[in-house]
C-alpha cells in the first residue's frame, strides 16, 4: 500500500527487478481497481451488475456517514471571528519581527486591532467575534483548528487546494472522492450535492468536479438562489406530459429493452439500462420533493431565518436527511465568487455583513441536526481557503495570510467545545500543533471510514491519493 | 511515543555502560561523539524517527524515502537526494528542513525545534556529522549514486521496448476460415483455450457495424438491401472502400485521435480561462489527415513539429499541444507562478509521452518513476523542450488572402509610424510635448499631418479580406532545464540536457541542439529503433474497433500496464503497419476483413464463463456506442442530420443539427450546455490525454431520453413522419425499423406497436412511439 514513499526499496532490488516491481504494483492496486471494475460494466461483462453509487464498506468504522461543508470562499480573517488575539491591541501599530513576514500584496504596515468586541460563551468559555452571535450559542458542540496554514496565499489556488488538495483543477474534490470511496446511501438522488447562492466559488466546477474519477462521482450543482426544485438536474420534467403518460412510455420502452435482451440472451449494459430508466422515472419526483423547503414547519423555517444561506443550510439538512453522502455549501453574497475577500478594503463593514448573512443559518443548521439525532454521524466542516493577516491593509482592511487561520468543525465524531493548535500571539502564524490541508483531508477522510493512503485511484500510471504524498490524521481532534 | 522513548533510554544506557561503543581516535572525537549523543540523537530519536527510520519503514511510515538511523542512510538521503553536506551546515537539505524557512519542507511537521537545538544541529553538521563508529569522510568518498535502473533487463524483457522483428504466423486447419493472418493468431490461442470462434454475422448487422464504426452512421435500408443482395465475394471488400473513401470517414476517426489529444476550444477554468477560438484548424487539420491517408509517421512529425519543417512548414498540427492547459498565476505569487509553469510542462509531457510512446513519464516529475525506466533527468529533458517552445496565433488560408492582409497591415502600420516620427521630430524642434506639439505647428505642417491622417483614413476603410488564424506553437529559447527537486522549479538539481528517453536511445543518446529541440524529438519518435511508436498506434488503431486493444491500457504501456493478449500478434501487426507505409486506411481494411472483426456478437454461455471479458476474442464485443456516434445516428434516421463537413464550432450543439464533433467544448466540461450532454454520455474530460473512454450507464442518461427537448424535437420529426406514411401499419412499422435497427421488427414487437398505437393514433401517441424507439437500448448499442 505504501508503495509511494517506497521507491528506494525497490531500487536497491536490481536483481530481481521486474517481479518486485510487480509485487508492488499488486499491492498498490486494490481499492482503486476494484471501484474501477464495477463501473466499466460493459467491458468487464463478467463483473455482477452494480452501481457505481451502490454504497461500499469503508475501510474502518466511520465516525461520519455524511459530510456538510460550509465553505466560506475569499479568506475570513481569523483575528475577526474565532482566534481571539488581545495581543493586538496592546502592540496596535506596531510591526513586531514575529508578523513581518511577506503577505500576498506584500503590506508593510503594522497591527490592527479587531474593530469587533469578543466575548466568552458556553461552558467551554470560547472566545467568539461580536459577528457571530448566534454560532456562538453553538461553542460547546464546536471543534475548532486554529492552527491551519496552506501553501499560497492567492485565492484559486487556495480554494482549489482546500477542495481538491491541489494548486490546479485538475484532481478530484474531495467530495469526489468520498463519493468514490463509499458510494451514495441514496439512489434517488445525487450522492454529492454542492450549492450557493447566486455565484460559484472561483474555481467553480472544480470544486465539486471528478477530474480523472468516472463521471458517477462528480458533484450536481444547484444554485440556490435561482432554484426551481424541477430545474436542480438537467432535464429532471418533461415540459409537457404527465406522470401516467409518462409511465407508460417507460412501460413501452421496457417492453422493447426486455425483448432486445431476451434477443440477445444476456448483457450486462442493457440490463443496467433497464434499470437506470426506472431510477431516472423515480428521481423525477424525489429530486424537486427534496429540494422544496416549503414542506419545513414554521417553527424550522423561523429557527434557520430568510437568508439566501440559511436556506441552502436548510435543503443541506433535508438532502443529508434523505441519504445525500456529501453537501458542499458556498456562501456568495451579491454574486461575488470569493465573498470573504472584502476584507482588503475594509474589515468592520465586509466581514460583519458576511457574517449577518450565514451566522443564523449556521447555527440554525447545527441545532436542527443536534435536535434530530444526525448531528452525532455527521460531519459539519467550516472555513475558507485562508485566513487574514493581524497587520493592516490600508486603513481599515487585511491582507491575505496562508500562514495561519482558523476552521473549525462540528459533530460527526471530532470533539466538543475543543479548542486545538495555535497561532503566534497576535494570529499571523500556526505554531503550535500546526494542520496544513492535506492534514485536514486526512482526517475527514478518517472520520468518514477511510484511510487516506489507501483511497487511491490509478490514473495515468499512477495511483493518485486526495492527500497527494502528504497528509497526517489529527487523531487528537477526535472524540 | 512510550516506545519511541524506550529506544531513547536504551540508547543512553547502552552508550553509558559500554565503553567501547565510543571511537576513541581522539579526544577531539570523543567530545564529537558525546556531543551527537547528549544533543542530537534524542532530537533524531523522539522528532525524526516516527518517520524516517528502519522501524518507519517495516511501519509503512516512511516518508520521502529517508532514513536518519544509520550513518550509510543519512549519507544515502532520500527520494529527492543528498540531505546532508557534512562541514556544509547551509548546503545539508537537513538542516534547512529544521530552519522551517520553507513551508513545504519544514521539519519536524509537528512544529519548530528550539533555537538550541536549530543551533546544536547546525554544529554538528559543521563538525562533520559524527556518527558513533563511523568515518562520515570515507562513507561520503565511497556513496556513489546506484544506476536507478538495470536498463539492459528493461530493454531484452519488457515486452513493449523489445525490437520488432517480424513474427511468423501460426499455422491453423483450414476449415477455421481463417481470411488473413489475424485470424490465425486469435484462432491459434482461441484452441489452445478449448474454446471455438463465433461465426460469420448476419450481413445487416455486418454491415451495419462497418457503417458505424468507419463513418458514425448507420446505413440507409436501401444501402443494407444492396449489399444483403451483393452476392460478389468482394462484396464486403467493396463496403469497406467505399465507406473509407467517404469524407465522413475523417469526422468518425479523427474523434478518436481527438481524445488522445484532449482536444478543446480552451475555457479551461482558473488559470487557464481564455478561448482558444480557432483550436477547430487543428481539428479540421486531424479530419483532413484520416480523410486523406497521411502516414501516420508523418502524422506524428507534424504534430510536434510540423512548423520546424524548412521544405514544408505545416504548423496548424501543432495545435495538438496548444489546445492544452496553460496555465498562469493569478496574483503572482512565486510558489503559484512556478506551479502554474510545472504544470503546464507536465501536460505536455505526459500528453506527448502517454499519446505517442505509450509511456506515464510525467510520473518523473517529482522522482524517478516508480515502476518504468523513465527518470526525472528523462522528465526534465522532454519538459526542457517545451520550455523553449511558446503558443502563438498565425495568420492562415489562402497565400494571396494572407500576403495582400499582409502588406496592408504593413502600410497601416508605416504610415502611423511616419505620423509619430514627424510629430515627435517637430516636438523636439520645437522643445515642447508630444501631447501639446499639434497645436504650436505651422500651417504647412499642420497640413502634412491632417494629410497623413486622412491617408491613414482611408486605408484603414479598404482593409482587405481578413485571412484566419491559428493557434500553433512557435520556438521562443534554445536553453536546457535542470532537475527540479521533488518537482519544485525553484529548486534546481543536475543538469537535464534536452534528448530523448534513456530506454530507447541509451546513455549515450544524443544531445538536442537545434532551437527547442521539437524537430529531433519528433525524428526520435518515428526512428526505427524505437519499438513504441507503431506498437502503440496499432493497438490503439484495434481498439477503436474491438472495444479493447490487445493492450487494454492503450497509453500505458509500462510495466503497471496491461500485458498484451496476444504479444505476437501485436508485433505483427506493429512490424506490417510500418512496411506498409505506416496507412491507417490499408490497417482498417486489414482488420475489417479478417474473420476475427466479422464474427458474430452472439452470447454463448459456455464460452462466456470461460472468457467472460473477452480477452480471447470468441465474438465481436458489443458495446455502446459513442456519444457522437449516437447523437449523430438520431438525427440521420430522422432525416434531420446536416452533413457538412469542418469549421467553425457550433456553440450550443444541442440546437443544432450539425455533427456532434463539432460542438464548442470547454476544457472545465460546464462552459457550454452541450458540454453538459457530452459528458453525461461519457464524453472524455479534455483536461488531459483519454487512452481509452468509460461506458457508463446512469439514470440521468434516461433523464434526457424521456425529456430533453432535443428527445422530444427528434420523436416530434419522426412521429410526424410515421403519422404522413400512407402505406399499411405493418408496413410504416417494418420501414421504421429497418431505418432504426437495420432489421426487421419481429411479430411481438409490431404487436406491441399497435397495442400502443390503437386504431386512429394521433400525432402525439406516434411521436411517444417514435420516442421509445429512438431510446431503446439497441439505437446506442454495436453489436
Amino acid at each position: 500500500m505504501k508503495f509511494l514513499e517506497h521507491e528506494i526499496a525497490y531500487r536497491k532490488a536490481t536483481l530481481n527487478h521486474l517481479s518486485r516491481r510487480e509485487a508492488l504494483m499488486k499491492m498498490g492496486s486494490g481499492f482503486g481497481t476494484l471501484g474501477l471494475a464495477s463501473l466499466i460494466g460493459n467491458s468487464n461483462a463478467s463483473q455482477s451488475s452494480t452501481s457505481p453509487l451502490a454504497p461500499k464498506k469503508p475501510h474502518f468504522e466511520p465516525r461520519a456517514k455524511r459530510i456538510i461543508q460550509l465553505f466560506m470562499p475569499g479568506g475570513p480573517s481569523q483575528v475577526d471571528t474565532f482566534d481571539y488575539k488581545p495581543m493586538i491591541a496592546k502592540h496596535a501599530g506596531e510591526r513586531p519581527e514575529s508578523v513581518n513576514r511577506k503577505t500576498l500584496r506584500n503590506t508593510k504596515m503594522g497591527l490592527m486591532p479587531s474593530p469587533f468586541g469578543f466575548n466568552q460563551y458556553g461552558q467551554s468559555g470560547k472566545w467568539v467575534s461580536d459577528i457571530f452571535p448566534h454560532v456562538a450559542e453553538c461553542v460547546d458542540d464546536i471543534c475548532f483548528v486554529h492552527s491551519m496554514h496552506t501553501d499560497i496565499p492567492e485565492h484559486a489556488g487556495g480554494i482549489l487546494m482546500t477542495n481538491l488538495g491541489a494548486l490546479q483543477p485538475n484532481r478530484p474534490s474531495m467530495g469526489s472522492w468520498l463519493l468514490y470511496g463509499l458510494g451514495a446511501e441514496t439512489q434517488n438522488l445525487p450522492g454529492f450535492v454542492a450549492m450557493s447562492p447566486r455565484a460559484q466559488p472561483r474555481g467553480k466546477l472544480a470544486n465539486w468536479g471528478n477530474s480523472f474519477l468516472p463521471g458517477a462521482y462528480a458533484g450536481s450543482y444547484v444554485n440556490i438562489n435561482s432554484m426551481k426544485p424541477d430545474a436542480v438536474i438537467n432535464d429532471l420534467k418533461n415540459p409537457s406530459l404527465d406522470k401516467s403518460i409518462q409511465r407508460k412510455q417507460a412501460d413501452l420502452l421496457a417492453q422493447l429493452n426486455k425483448l432486445q435482451l431476451e434477443r440477445v440472451k444476456k448483457d450486462q449494459s442493457l440490463e443496467s439500462s433497464i434499470q437506470a430508466m426506472e431510477m431516472a422515472f423515480r428521481m423525477q419526483f424525489s429530486v424537486p420533493d427534496v429540494f422544496d423547503i416549503d414542506k419545513e414547519s414554521e417553527a424550522t423555517k423561523k429557527l434557520y431565518g430568510d437568508s439566501e444561506f440559511a436556506k441552502g443550510c436548510l435543503i443541506a439538512r433535508r438532502l443529508v436527511e434523505q441519504g445525500v453522502r456529501v453537501v458542499q455549501l458556498n456562501h456568495s453574497i451579491d454574486g461575488y465568487d470569493i465573498a470573504w475577500d472584502t476584507g482588503h478594503g475594509d474589515i468592520k463593514g465586509g466581514h460583519s455583513r458576511l457574517a449577518h448573512a450565514c451566522d443564523q443559518g449556521i447555527a440554525a443548521l447545527l441545532k436542527d441536526l443536534k435536535g434530530r439525532g444526525l448531528l452525532e454521524d455527521t460531519l459539519v466542516v467550516w472555513g475558507g481557503e485562508f485566513g487574514r493577516a493581524p497587520t493592516s491593509e490600508g486603513a481599515k482592511g487585511r491582507d491575505h495570510d496562508h500562514y495561519g487561520y482558523t476552521i473549525w468543525m462540528a459533530g460527526g465524531g471530532v470533539k466538543s467545545g475543543f479548542s486545538y493548535g495555535s497561532t503566534d500571539e497576535f494570529g499571523l502564524t500556526a505554531v503550535h500543533n500546526r494542520m496544513h490541508v492535506h492534514d485536514l483531508h486526512a482526517t475527514i477522510l478518517h472520520l468518514m471510514g477511510l484511510d487516506h493512503e489507501k483511497l487511491t485511484y490509478r490514473y495515468s500510471g499512477r495511483d493518485y491519493r486526495l492527500t497527494d504524498v502528504h497528509g497526517r490524521v489529527v487523531h487528537e481532534l477526535f472524540a | 511515543m512510550r516506545i519511541r522513548g524506550l529506544i531513547y533510554i536504551s540508547f543512553i544506557l547502552f552508550y553509558a555502560l559500554n565503553p567501547f561503543a565510543v571511537s576513541n581516535d581522539s579526544n577531539g572525537e570523543d567530545s564529537n561523539i558525546i556531543f551527537f549523543e547528549k544533543q542530537i540523537r534524542p532530537i533524531l530519536v523522539t522528532k525524526c524517527f516516527s518517520c524516517h527510520s528502519e522501524e518507519a519503514k517495516n511501519n509503512g511510515k516512511l516518508k520521502a524515502g529517508l532514513l536518519l538511523d544509520s550513518a550509510e542512510s543519512i549519507i544515502k538521503g532520500g527520494d529527492s537526494g543528498r540531505v546532508i553536506s557534512p562541514g556544509k551546515p547551509e548546503e545539508s537539505k537537513i538542516y534547512e528542513a529544521v530552519l522551517y524557512k520553507n513551508e513545504d519542507m519544514a521539519m519536524p511537521p509537528k512544529g519548530k525545534l528550539s533555537d538550541k537545538q536549530i543551533s546544536d544541529f547546525r554544529k554538528w553538521i559543521l563538525n562533520g556529522a559524527h556518527w558513533p563508529g563511523k568515518d562520515m569522510t570515507s562513507l561520503i568518498a565511497n556513496h556513489k549514486d546506484e544506476e536507478p535502473y538495470d536498463w539492459e533487463k528493461f530493454r531484452n524483457e519488457h515486452w513493449a521496448f523489445k525490437k520488432i522483428s517480424e513474427p511468423i504466423v501460426p499455422k491453423v486447419p483450414e476449415l477455421d476460415h481463417a481470411a488473413n493472418p489475424i485470424d490465425n493468431f486469435i484462432i491459434n490461442k482461441l484452441h489452445k483455450n478449448g474454446i471455438s470462434p463465433n461465426k460469420r454475422a448476419p450481413k445487416n448487422i455486418l454491415i451495419r457495424r462497418a457503417y458505424l464504426s468507419l463513418i458514425g452512421i448507420p446505413p440507409t435500408p436501401k444501402q443494407v438491401d444492396d449489399f444483403i443482395n451483393d452476392n460478389d465475394p468482394n462484396a464486403f471488400s467493396k463496403v469497406i472502400d467505399k465507406l473509407l473513401d467517404s469524407k465522413h470517414y475523417g469526422e468518425k476517426w479523427a474523434r478518436h485521435w481527438l481524445d488522445v489529444a484532449r482536444y478543446s476550444d480552451g475555457h479551461g477554468g482558473f488559470g487557464d480561462n481564455k478561448a482558444l477560438p480557432n483550436a477547430w484548424r487543428y481539428r479540421d487539420w486531424v479530419i483532413e489527415a484520416f480523410n486523406n491517408d497521411l502516414p501516420y509517421d508523418k502524422f506524428v512529425l507534424q504534430q510536434i513539429a510540423g512548423d520546424l519543417d524548412k521544405e514544408n512548414s505545416v504548423p496548424i498540427p501543432t495545435g495538438f499541444f496548444v489546445v492544452g492547459p496553460t496555465y498562469t498565476s493569478d496574483g503572482g505569487d512565486p510558489e503559484a507562478k512556478a506551479q502554474a509553469l510545472a504544470e503546464t510542462l507536465s501536460d505536455r509531457v505526459d500528453t506527448f509521452s502517454r499519446a505517442f510512446l505509450g509511456l506515464t513519464a510525467a510520473c518523473s516529475r517529482c522522482h524517478d518513476h516508480k515502476f518504468d525506466p523513465i527518470t526525472t533527468k528523462d522528465y526534465y529533458a522532454l519538459a526542457g523542450i517545451f520550455k523553449n517552445t511558446k503558443n502563438i496565433d498565425i495568420k492562415v488560408g489562402d497565400k494571396s488572402v494572407i500576403d495582400s492582409h499582409n502588406s496592408w497591415q504593413k502600410a497601416v502600420n508605416d504610415t502611423t509610424k511616419n505620423l509619430n516620427s514627424f510629430l515627435d521630430n517637430k516636438a523636439k524642434e520645437l522643445k515642447v510635448n508630444k501631447k501639446d506639439v499639434e497645436k504650436s505647428l505651422d500651417d504647412e505642417s499642420k497640413k502634412h499631418v491632417s494629410q497623413i491622417r486622412q491617408e491613414l483614413e482611408l486605408l484603414k476603410k479598404s482593409e482587405p479580406k481578413k485571412p484566419g488564424n491559428a493557434h500553433v506553437l512557435a520556438d521562443s529559447g534554445n536553453a536546457d532545464m535542470h532537475v527540479a527537486l521533488r518537482g519544485d522549479l525553484r529548486k534546481k538539481g543536475e543538469l537535464a540536457p534536452r534528448s530523448f528517453i534513456e530506454i530507447i536511445e541509451g546513455k549515450s543518446r544524443p544531445k538536442y541542439s537545434i532551437g527547442s529541440g521539437r524537430l529531433e524529438l519528433a525524428k526520435s519518435v518515428i526512428a526505427k529503433n524505437n519499438p513504441l511508436t507503431s506498437r502503440v498506434i496499432v493497438n490503439r488503431l484495434w481498439g477503436w474497433h474491438f472495444g479493447n486493444g490487445i493492450v487494454r491500457t492503450p497509453s500505458n504501456f509500462g510495466v503497471i500496464g496491461d500485458k498484451p493478449t496476444h504479444p505476437i500478434l501485436l508485433d505483427w501487426l506493429a512490424f506490417n503497419f510500418v512496411q506498409n507505409g505506416w496507412s491507417i486506411k490499408n490497417f482498417h481494411k486489414l482488420i475489417m476483413l479478417s474473420s476475427t472483426w466479422q464474427m458474430s456478437s452472439d452470447y454463448h454461455k459456455k464460452k462466456f464463463d470461460v472468457d467472460g471479458d473477452n480477452k480471447l476474442l470468441w465474438r465481436y464485443q458489443p458495446k455502446k456506442l459513442e456519444v457522437e456516434v449516437w447523437r449523430d445516428s438520431l438525427l440521420f434516421v430522422t432525416d434531420e442530420l446536416d452533413q457538412s463537413i469542418g469549421g467553425a464550432p457550433e456553440g450550443e450543439i444541442m440546437t443544432s443539427l450539425r455533427r456532434t464533433l463539432y460542438a464548442t467544448i470547454s476544457r472545465t466540461g460546464d462552459k457550454f450546455k452541450s458540454d453538459n450532454f457530452l459528458r453525461l454520455f461519457d464524453f472524455p474530460a479534455a483536461a488531459s490525454t483519454t487512452p481509452k473512454r468509460a461506458s457508463s450507464t446512469v439514470p440521468q442518461q434516461y433523464l434526457f431520453m424521456m425529456n430533453s427537448s432535443f428527445m422530444n424535437e427528434r420523436a416530434k420529426t419522426l412521429g410526424k413522419h410515421l403519422s404522413e406514411k400512407s402505406s399499411s401499419r405493418v408496413k410504416t412499422i417494418e420501414n421504421v425499423y429497418k431505418k432504426l435497427y437495420s432489421r426487421l421488427p419481429e411479430q411481438s414487437e409490431i404487436e406491441i406497436a399497435n397495442a400502443w398505437l390503437g386504431e386512429k393514433p394521433d400525432m402525439k401517441t406516434w411521436s411517444l412511439y417514435a420516442q421509445a424507439l429512438l431510446s431503446a437500448h439497441e439505437m446506442i448499442q454495436i453489436r
